[in-house]
């Protein structure tokens, strides 16, 4: 089916853009994309996601928003507090481009329901804020097959990783083995400046549309890591183990039943 | 090969393009698309950005035509 007028309207800065088409617009209609996690990193993805025309988004997060939320999470607003942040998510969302659906999970994305959420997805943004359920997030992917893009946020400096299971490394080929706890610095902690949370999403916001739509080359096999105080950007390369837990031979997910 | 023609006087940029680059998307290779448009920067811009996108054009008065690459 081809774009309305409203659309047409709606999208045409991106329509206008050399690497973009009517075809493009039209595979992002089509597409499912699940957001887990709607805080500093969740934000800036589910709008950008939302305002360029990804048909169906999923909003997952278990927590209602709080005060101490709201310098890094664009998405809540001072009104919002105490509302399930999966729900105001969807009010926000749908209020900012009623041509998509928003459909909210308030959960907390886990290995038992994580598959069941991603199956069917063509994108994951993975928006967690701990090793636990990036890791999850990441099994659930690779069991599913779905495309998957990864970030994380500490103090000044950022990390995005994007996957396509079983084609490229996932996060545990590239984070093998959990750091031991304690090791690394709650986000509670260690804080974060919302600016740099929202240079991350942004990213992880537009590696996802390039996964969806087709254009540019996403950062698969390669992290980027960005040191805000700088911003002095590094691309490393990582590659697939043979012996990976999540992308293997016998997926992680599979192993937990 | 086939022909077309699009209408534009009144619609502004960017959308003009907006509006040229679906009509083209829609068509083949070598098929015609006559371009009514705006003196002043529909004019202008239009036939450069489709110059840029790699297809044939001529401009003969108010009307642009593009040949699709």
């Amino acid at each position: 089916m081809s774009l309305s007028d409203l659309e047409v309207e709606r999208y045409s800065r991106q329509l206008v853009m050399p690497e973009w088409s009517g075809e493009a617009q039209e595979r992002l209609r089509s597409a499912t994309a699940i957001v887990v996690g709607l805080g500093a990193l969740g934000s800036p993805v589910a709008l950008y996601l939302a305002a360029a025309g990804v048909g169906r988004i999923g909003a997952v997060d278990p927590d209602p928003v709080e005060l101490s939320n709201l310098h890094r999470q664009p998405l809540h607003f001072t009104p919002d507090l105490g509302v399930p942040k999966a729900q105001n998510a969807a009010v926000k969302l749908r209020a900012l481009n009623p041509e998509i659906q928003v459909d909210p999970y308030p959960a907390r994305f886990d290995a038992l329901n994580g598959e069941a959420i991603v199956m069917g997805a063509d994108v994951v943004v993975d928006c967690t804020d701990s090793f636990e359920s990036r890791y999850a997030v990441n099994d659930a992917c690779c069991a599913a097959g779905v495309p998957l893009v990864s970030g994380a946020v500490l103090g000044l400096s950022g990390l995005v990783l994007s996957v396509r299971p079983r084609e490229s490394a996932c996060y545990r080929c590239a984070f093998p083995v959990e750091p031991a706890a304690g090791s690394v610095p709650s986000c509670r902690e260690a804080g974060v400046l919302g600016a740099m949370a929202g240079v991350v999403g942004s990213i992880q916001a537009l590696e996802a549309i390039k996964l969806l739509a087709g254009i540019g080359r996403p950062l698969l096999d390669t992290m980027l890591q960005i040191d805000g105080a700088t911003l002095e950007q590094t691309l490393v390369s990582t590659s697939r183990r043979g012996d990976c837990s999540s992308c293997g031979a016998v997926p992680a997910a599979a192993q937990s039943r | 090969m086939t022909a077309a023609a699009l209408d534009l006087r009144g619609v502004p940029c960017p959308m003009n393009w907006v509006r040229t680059r679906l009509a083209l998307e829609g068509m083949a290779p070598g098929d015609r698309l006559d371009v009514s448009l705006d003196h002043g920067e529909p004019l202008a811009s239009v036939p450069l950005s489709a110059r840029e996108d790699g297809h044939e054009v001529s401009v003969n008065g108010g009307v642009v035509t593009i040949v699709r690459r």
